[in-house]
C-alpha cells in the first residue's frame, strides 16, 4: 500500500488561512500576538508573509493558547463561524458555489486537508437522514471539544449561509453536557444530545438534496478543479489516523492485528505503535472505534439486531458483543434506539 | 486604551524623589551601621510594610483615572509609605543623639497620611454609589467582575443562573411572580458576514444600551450567549412580561444603527419570548425559555 498521509508534525497548513482567522479573533479581543503564538515557533510577521506553512501540532498549540488566553465559553463557536467557507481561494469558492448541501459536504470531506485538517468529516446517508460524523485526525487531546464545537458550528453556519435559512440539524456529542450549554443553544440548536456514542450531526435528507439558490454550475466545476489541483500541490490529502480508519473499515470483519496493519502500511509494528502514540492514541483504541462505528451503522441504518451485528463482526456471541459495546461506550446496546432516535 | 499609569507620572516621581531625599539626608547626617549589627526582624517588618505600601500605591494609580478621590488616596498612601521608609532607614543608618528632626520625619507623615486616606475612602464610597447607580439593571446586589463578558459589558450566563436562583427563592418566599424575557437578533450571522465581525460587536453594544434604556429599575439584563439576551423581571406576571417583550422587539426594530465604515442604516429585528416561573429550578426555566424562543423563531421562518 502506497498511501501517502500527513502526520501531526507534517508542515502543510497555510498559516495565513485558518490559523490566521483564530489569530484575528484573538487580536480583536485584545490579546497580544506574542503570547498567542508562544510555543508555536512562529511570529506574526511569518504569518503576514503569506507563505508560511505550519503542522497540525503547531496549529493545536495555537488553539490551546487561544483557548487559555481568551478564556471565554464562546471562543470555539466564534472561531467556527469564521471557518467555512473561509478564505482559502478555490476551495472556499467551490464550497460557496455548491449546487446543494450534499455536494458541499462531500467537497468538505474531499478537501479536508485544506478546509479542516484537524478533524475529518464523514458523511453517511440512509433513506431519511444524512449523518455527518467527525473523527480526530491528528490527536487533538484536550482541544477535542473545542475543535468539535468549532467544526460543527462551522458546518451549521455554512449550511445556513448557503441555503439562506437555519437548517434543522440535530447534534450528538460524546462528552457530557457542559456548564455553558447556552452557547450550544445559540450557536448550534436546541436539538442537542450529550453522552452519545459518537460525535455526529444529523439532517433530514430532503434538506441535503435541496437545490441551493446560488447555482453556477460552470464556475462551480472550475473552482472544484482548481481546488483539486491545489490539494495535489499540498501533498497528502488525509492523515495517518484517517488512513488507518479506512483500512480498518475495509478489514473490520477480520479484526486484524497490529502486525497486519503495520505490514499493510509498510512499516514495522514498533514504528506504527510509536506513530500512534505520537497522535495520543493506540491501535486497540482505533480498532475499537471502527468496530463501534460499524456496529452503529449496522444497527441504525441497516436495522441489524445484536445477534446479526455480533456475527457480522465475528464476535463469539451476542453477549460478547454486548459486553464490548458497553466497554466502548459505557452504555448497553439496548439504549441505542433511544439515543439516536430520541 | 492608554495606560492609566501615564496620568500619574508626576505623583510617582514626587514620591520617589522624597524617598531619595530622605535617604540622602540620613546619609549626610549619620553613619551606616555595620551589617553584623542589623536587626533582621525589624528590617523585614518595617521594610516589608514600606514595600507593601508602595505596591498599593502602584495598584491604585494603575487602576484609577485621575481625579479628586485618586489624589486624596494616593497622597495618603504616599505619606504612609514615606513614614515607613524613614522608619526603615534608621535600621541601616545611625544618627547622632543630637539630631531630633528624624522623629518628626518618621512620625509626622503617618497620621497625616492615614487622615488623608480616610477622607479619600469616604469620598470613594460616594463615588462607588454613583457608579453603582450606573450599573443598575446590569447587576443585582452582587458583584463579580469575572462573570462579566468583555464585549457588551453585561453579566453572562453564569451570573444569570446565580441571580435567577436567588430571585426564584425570593419570589417563592414573597409569593410574587417572576418572569424572564429572551431577546435574540434575527440574521445576526448574515450581518457579521456582510459588515464584518467588528460591526457585529458594535451592534451588540448598541443593542445592549438600547435594552438597558427600555428596562425598569429592578430588571436585570444579561447576555446569555452570542446575540441572545435574557432579562430577569422580578415581581412580574405573564401578561406584563409579554408586553415588555413586545416593547423590546419594537425598540430593536426602531433602532437606527449606522455602520462605522459607511454610516449605512442597518435594519435590525429581534425575536422575543417570555416565560413565567412555574416552580421549576433555574436551569429548567432557562431551558423552557429557550424552547419558547426557538418556537418563536420557527414561526418567523415559516411566515417568511
Amino acid at each position: 500500500m502506497h498511501a501517502q498521509w500527513y502526520e501531526c508534525d507534517s508542515r502543510f497548513i497555510a498559516a495565513h488561512q485558518q490559523p490566521a482567522s483564530l489569530i484575528d479573533l484573538g487580536l480583536e479581543r485584545g490579546l497580544d500576538s506574542h503570547r498567542l503564538l508562544r510555543g508555536t515557533g512562529l511570529f506574526h510577521e511569518d504569518i503576514l508573509r503569506g507563505t508560511t506553512t505550519i503542522s497540525p501540532a503547531q496549529y493545536l498549540q495555537l488553539i490551546g493558547n487561544a483557548q487559555r488566553l481568551l478564556a471565554t465559553d464562546d471562543s470555539s463557536f466564534l472561531f467556527g463561524q469564521r471557518l467555512l467557507p473561509g478564505h482559502h481561494g478555490a476551495a472556499s469558492q467551490a464550497l460557496a458555489l455548491a449546487g446543494n448541501l450534499r455536494q458541499a459536504l462531500e467537497l468538505l470531506g474531499e478537501l479536508r486537508a485544506l478546509l479542516c485538517p484537524l478533524l475529518s468529516p464523514r458523511l453517511v446517508c440512509d433513506e431519511q437522514h444524512a449523518y455527518l460524523y467527525w473523527l480526530d485526525s491528528c490527536g487533538a487531546g484536550p482541544s477535542r471539544r473545542f475543535l468539535l464545537e468549532a467544526h460543527m458550528t462551522a458546518v451549521a453556519a455554512l449550511s445556513r449561509r448557503l441555503s439562506g435559512e437555519r437548517q434543522p440539524w440535530r447534534f450528538h456529542f460524546r462528552h457530557a453536557e457542559p456548564r455553558y450549554v447556552e452557547q450550544y443553544w445559540v450557536h448550534l440548536s436546541e436539538d442537542l444530545h450529550f453522552g452519545s456514542p459518537c460525535d455526529l450531526m444529523r439532517l433530514p435528507l430532503a434538506c441535503l438534496n435541496q437545490a441551493l439558490p446560488q447555482q453556477a454550475p460552470t464556475a462551480s466545476a472550475v473552482s472544484c478543479q482548481q481546488a483539486r489541483t491545489q490539494l495535489e500541490a499540498l501533498g497528502p490529502a488525509i492523515s495517518l489516523l484517517d488512513c488507518l480508519y479506512d483500512w480498518l473499515l475495509a478489514h473490520v470483519r477480520e479484526a486484524p492485528s497490529l502486525e497486519r496493519a503495520a505490514a499493510a502500511f509498510g512499516m514495522s509494528p514498533t514504528t506504527l505503535k510509536r506513530k500512534l502514540r505520537k497522535h495520543a492514541t493506540s491501535y486497540q483504541e482505533q480498532l475499537d472505534q471502527v468496530r463501534l462505528h460499524v456496529a452503529l451503522y449496522l444497527h441504525q441504518i441497516k436495522g441489524y439486531g445484536n445477534e446479526a451485528i455480533a456475527s457480522y463482526l465475528h464476535f463469539h456471541d451476542a453477549n460478547n458483543f454486548r459486553r464490548s459495546f458497553k466497554r466502548w461506550t459505557g452504555l448497553p446496546p439496548s439504549s441505542l434506539r433511544r439515543l439516536l432516535h430520541a | 486604551m492608554p495606560s492609566l499609569l501615564s496620568h500619574h507620572h508626576v505623583k510617582l516621581f514626587a514620591v520617589l524623589l522624597a524617598a531619595n531625599l530622605a535617604l540622602l539626608l540620613y546619609l549626610a547626617a549619620g553613619d551606616p551601621i555595620a551589617p553584623h549589627d542589623w536587626v533582621l526582624l525589624d528590617i523585614l517588618g518595617e521594610g516589608g510594610a514600606a514595600l507593601l505600601a508602595l505596591a498599593w500605591l502602584g495598584l491604585l494609580l494603575k487602576s484609577r483615572p485621575a481625579g479628586r478621590v485618586t489624589n486624596l488616596l494616593s497622597l495618603g498612601l504616599s505619606c504612609v509609605f514615606f513614614s515607613l521608609w524613614v522608619d526603615c532607614l534608621d535600621e541601616f543608618i545611625q544618627l547622632p543623639a543630637a539630631v531630633h528632626w528624624d522623629h518628626w520625619l518618621e512620625s509626622a507623615p503617618m497620621p497625616v497620611g492615614l487622615l488623608l486616606l480616610t477622607y479619600g475612602l469616604y469620598h470613594w464610597h460616594h463615588e462607588q454609589l454613583a457608579i453603582s447607580a450606573q450599573m443598575e439593571k446590569r447587576e443585582r446586589l452582587f458583584r463579580e467582575h469575572l462573570l462579566f463578558d468583555k464585549l457588551t459589558p453585561l453579566a453572562g450566563a453564569d451570573y444569570l443562573r446565580r441571580q435567577l436562583q436567588l430571585s426564584l427563592e425570593e419570589s417563592r418566599r414573597e409569593r410574587q411572580p417572576l418572569s424572564l424575557i429572551a431577546v435574540d437578533l434575527d440574521d445576526f450571522d448574515a450581518l457579521n458576514q456582510r459588515f464584518g465581525h467588528a460591526e457585529g460587536d458594535e451592534v451588540l453594544q448598541a443593542v445592549t444600551q438600547l435594552l438597558l434604556l427600555n428596562l425598569r429599575r429592578q430588571d436585570l439584563l444579561c447576555r446569555l450567549a452570542g446575540d441572545r439576551f435574557v432579562i430577569l423581571l422580578p415581581n412580574t406576571g405573564e401578561s406584563q412580561a409579554r408586553q415588555l417583550a413586545k416593547e423590546m422587539a419594537l425598540a430593536v426594530e426602531h433602532l437606527a444603527h449606522k455602520t462605522r465604515q459607511h454610516g449605512e442604516r442597518l435594519q435590525l429585528k429581534a425575536s422575543v419570548a417570555s416565560t413565567m416561573a412555574l416552580g421549576e429550578n433555574a436551569e429548567q426555566l432557562l431551558r423552557r425559555l429557550n424552547l419558547a424562543l426557538a418556537h418563536a423563531k420557527q414561526t418567523l421562518a415559516l411566515s417568511a
